[in-house]
């Protein structure tokens, strides 16, 4: 009796322990959410040269991550010492960095705790190429998150495609970091449109050219410049989402002049129609284990987001909110979609980007003022990117849907046409 | 033993519950190419495939943005339905198009103001009821081929709404 009273008092502690262990868990994502739970860093500058945009860019890096209570003070220092400025004891970290623009670019940085002055990590970079300087500082700044077991934010390191137009009837596709300090011209000249990354290592991407007389989808590496036909279609032709695995695209067509969403196989060239509608569908995006797909469709007189299982015919409303809700992204069960909270037939529209689950329950603004369109999910789904308009210029924004923290980088002149992430 | 049993597993438990691990410690010298970028990327001039990208003769056809014969259609924002206004346009687009043997390319336009691939779909339907409306009075509709352009081919680009206007139009020109 007392030896099977001790199991059961056992048993009853296993529980209560395993059960704090699973919640502790959740206590860690919690607190990484929490404002002033995130990690108080400094930057301190040991470059013979001082470069202020690259220092710009670490701190961009650091502040978007949503871990780090970056410092904005310019620091400068030695990067061997190990000494810590008294100023600096108040910080968790300090990232001590020296970049070397004398042949190439090489960047060494160095993480240090405040508060002992003993190093965390410690790493050497180099590129050939000056003008990607951004992405050293992205790398950097995603390692050294890394080393301190926080949440992956490799989407720093991504490229973001764009197309954006030269004149009339005319078009370049744009290669850019994430911040838009480094660009590239991929295409130039003619009509080339919607950029779509076509696998997860961006090495190629999807894009509707108008150079013969109907849209054609072509794939393009952006390496080696291989560009292969896919598919023609007459009146329009999108890629609007990619399957994981890459073998199944989303594509807005119109065979017959009715925009519907299409299921397209990449290996049999087979297409599945899967909208039917005599009006507008368009922006297709995988959902649910890519059995269904969110779309925008102007079926109730006005654009908004509907969803509907690929091989099913039951089409549901998701958002109830707003009338005139016409670009959308998705996540895993996460949706964001810009909606315009203004009808003036010229001028800036006053447009909104709202977060909500993928059956529009939790709705919540990203955005309150301006003009803000093209929402993009990073690859993990912890930020959304996406332009903005407004009285001081446009410019490329992202907010960290854990921190709310937001950033804007100024955008040229020219205005973009589509992009992806 | 009991006893001993339990503090061993809830020490344990404690432990692994408070476990962090280690920063990563790497040494010094390491460099890192940054591969998955440092990779030269391509630049493609796809200049002499215009086709479709060919801008749009202004000087010689004033607002007026079709050409051979056809007059452009224009919409309501945010519309693509034909208005009363367009009838005579559309009856001298008909007799165009029946007095012709190529086909006859129906081009979509939009304003400004919308958002990327909804902007282009709006343009198509504006070329699509321009296309019902001359199958409507006879014209083969085997002959006619439509394509939006979206925003992308703007007429005219001053703050006005009567500027913006003539961006929300079709146009019509006979292709071989």
């Amino acid at each position: 009796m007392h030896t099977k009273t001790e199991g059961i008092i056992l048993k009853y502690i296993l529980i209560v322990l395993l059960s704090v262990h699973l919640f502790a868990v959740d206590a860690v994502l919690k607190i990484e959410k929490d404002v002033e739970q995130r990690s108080r860093i400094a930057l301190v500058d040991g470059s013979s040269v001082v470069n202020p945009k690259f220092f710009s860019i670490l701190l961009s890096d650091f502040k978007i991550s949503g871990h780090f209570l970056a410092d904005s003070t310019k620091y400068k220092g030695e990067i061997g010492s190990n000494l810590m400025d008294p100023a600096l004891k108040s910080k968790e970290y300090i990232v001590k960095y020296a970049l070397n623009q004398s042949s190439g670019s090489k960047l060494s940085i160095r993480l240090l705790k405040a508060s002992t002055g003993s190093e965390i990590f410690q790493k050497n970079y180099s590129i050939p190429s000056k003008s990607k300087i951004p992405f050293l500082a992205h790398k950097a700044v995603s390692d050294i998150n890394n080393a301190l077991n926080y949440t992956d934010i490799s989407w720093l390191n991504r490229y973001v495609v764009f197309s954006r137009y030269t004149a009339s009837r005319k078009s370049e596709i744009v290669l850019a970091d994430y911040t838009f300090n480094y660009t590239k011209v991929i295409i130039r000249g003619g009509l080339n449109l919607f950029p779509k990354w076509a696998d997860e290592k961006q090495k190629s991407f999807y894009y509707t050219s108008y150079a013969s007389l109907y849209p054609t989808l072509y794939k393009i590496n952006i390496y080696s410049g291989v560009k292969k036909k896919i598919v023609s279609s007459e009146g329009m032709l999108v890629c609007t989402d990619v399957s994981n695995n890459g073998t199944k695209l989303l594509l807005t067509m119109a065979p017959n002049g009715q925009p519907d969403i299409y299921e397209f196989n990449v290996a049999s060239n087979v297409k599945k129609r899967v909208t039917k509608f005599n009006g507008i569908d368009v922006s297709g995006k995988y959902n649910h284990s890519e059995n269904a797909v969110l779309f925008v469709s102007n079926r109730l007189g006005y654009a908004n987001i509907f969803k509907k299982p690929i091989d099913g015919t039951a089409i549901s409303q998701v958002v109830h909110h707003g009338r005139n809700n016409n670009a959308c992204d998705t996540h895993g069960d996460k949706l964001v979609y810009s909606s315009r909270e203004s009808t003036k037939s010229f001028g800036n529209n006053k447009f909104n980007l709202y977060l909500a689950s993928s059956n529009g329950l939790g709705t919540r603004p990203l955005t309150t003022t301006g003009t803000n369109q093209f929402p993009r999910f990073s690859t993990d789904g912890s930020v959304v990117l996406f332009i903005k308009h407004s009285d001081y210029g446009s410019s490329i924004g992202y907010t960290n849907l854990q921190s709310h923290q937001s950033l804007l980088f100024p955008l040229g002149v020219k205005k973009i046409q589509s992009l992806d992430w | 033993m009991k006893k001993n049993m339990i503090i061993t597993v809830i020490t344990a438990l404690l432990l692994v519950g408070c476990s962090q691990k280690a920063p990563d410690l790497n040494g010094y010298g390491n460099v890192s190419d940054v591969n998955e970028i440092a990779g030269d990327t391509v630049s493609v001039d796809e200049s002499n495939g215009e086709g479709n990208s060919e801008s749009i003769d202004r000087e010689s056809n004033g607002m007026n943005s079709s050409s051979d014969g056809f007059q452009s259609i224009y919409f309501d924002f945010d519309d693509f339905t034909l208005s009363s206004g367009m009838e005579n346009s559309m009856d001298r687009n008909r007799q165009v198009a029946n007095s012709k043997s190529q086909r006859v390319k129906i081009e979509g336009n939009c304003d400004e103001f919308g958002t990327d691939e909804y902007n282009y779909a709006l343009g198509l339907k504006r070329a699509k009821a321009v296309k019902d409306g001359l199958t409507a009075q006879g014209v083969d509709a085997s002959r006619i081929v439509m394509i939006t352009f979206g925003e992308s081919s703007p007429l005219c680009s001053s703050p006005t709404d009567e500027c913006y206007a003539k961006n929300r139009r079709v146009d019509l020109r006979l292709v071989p």
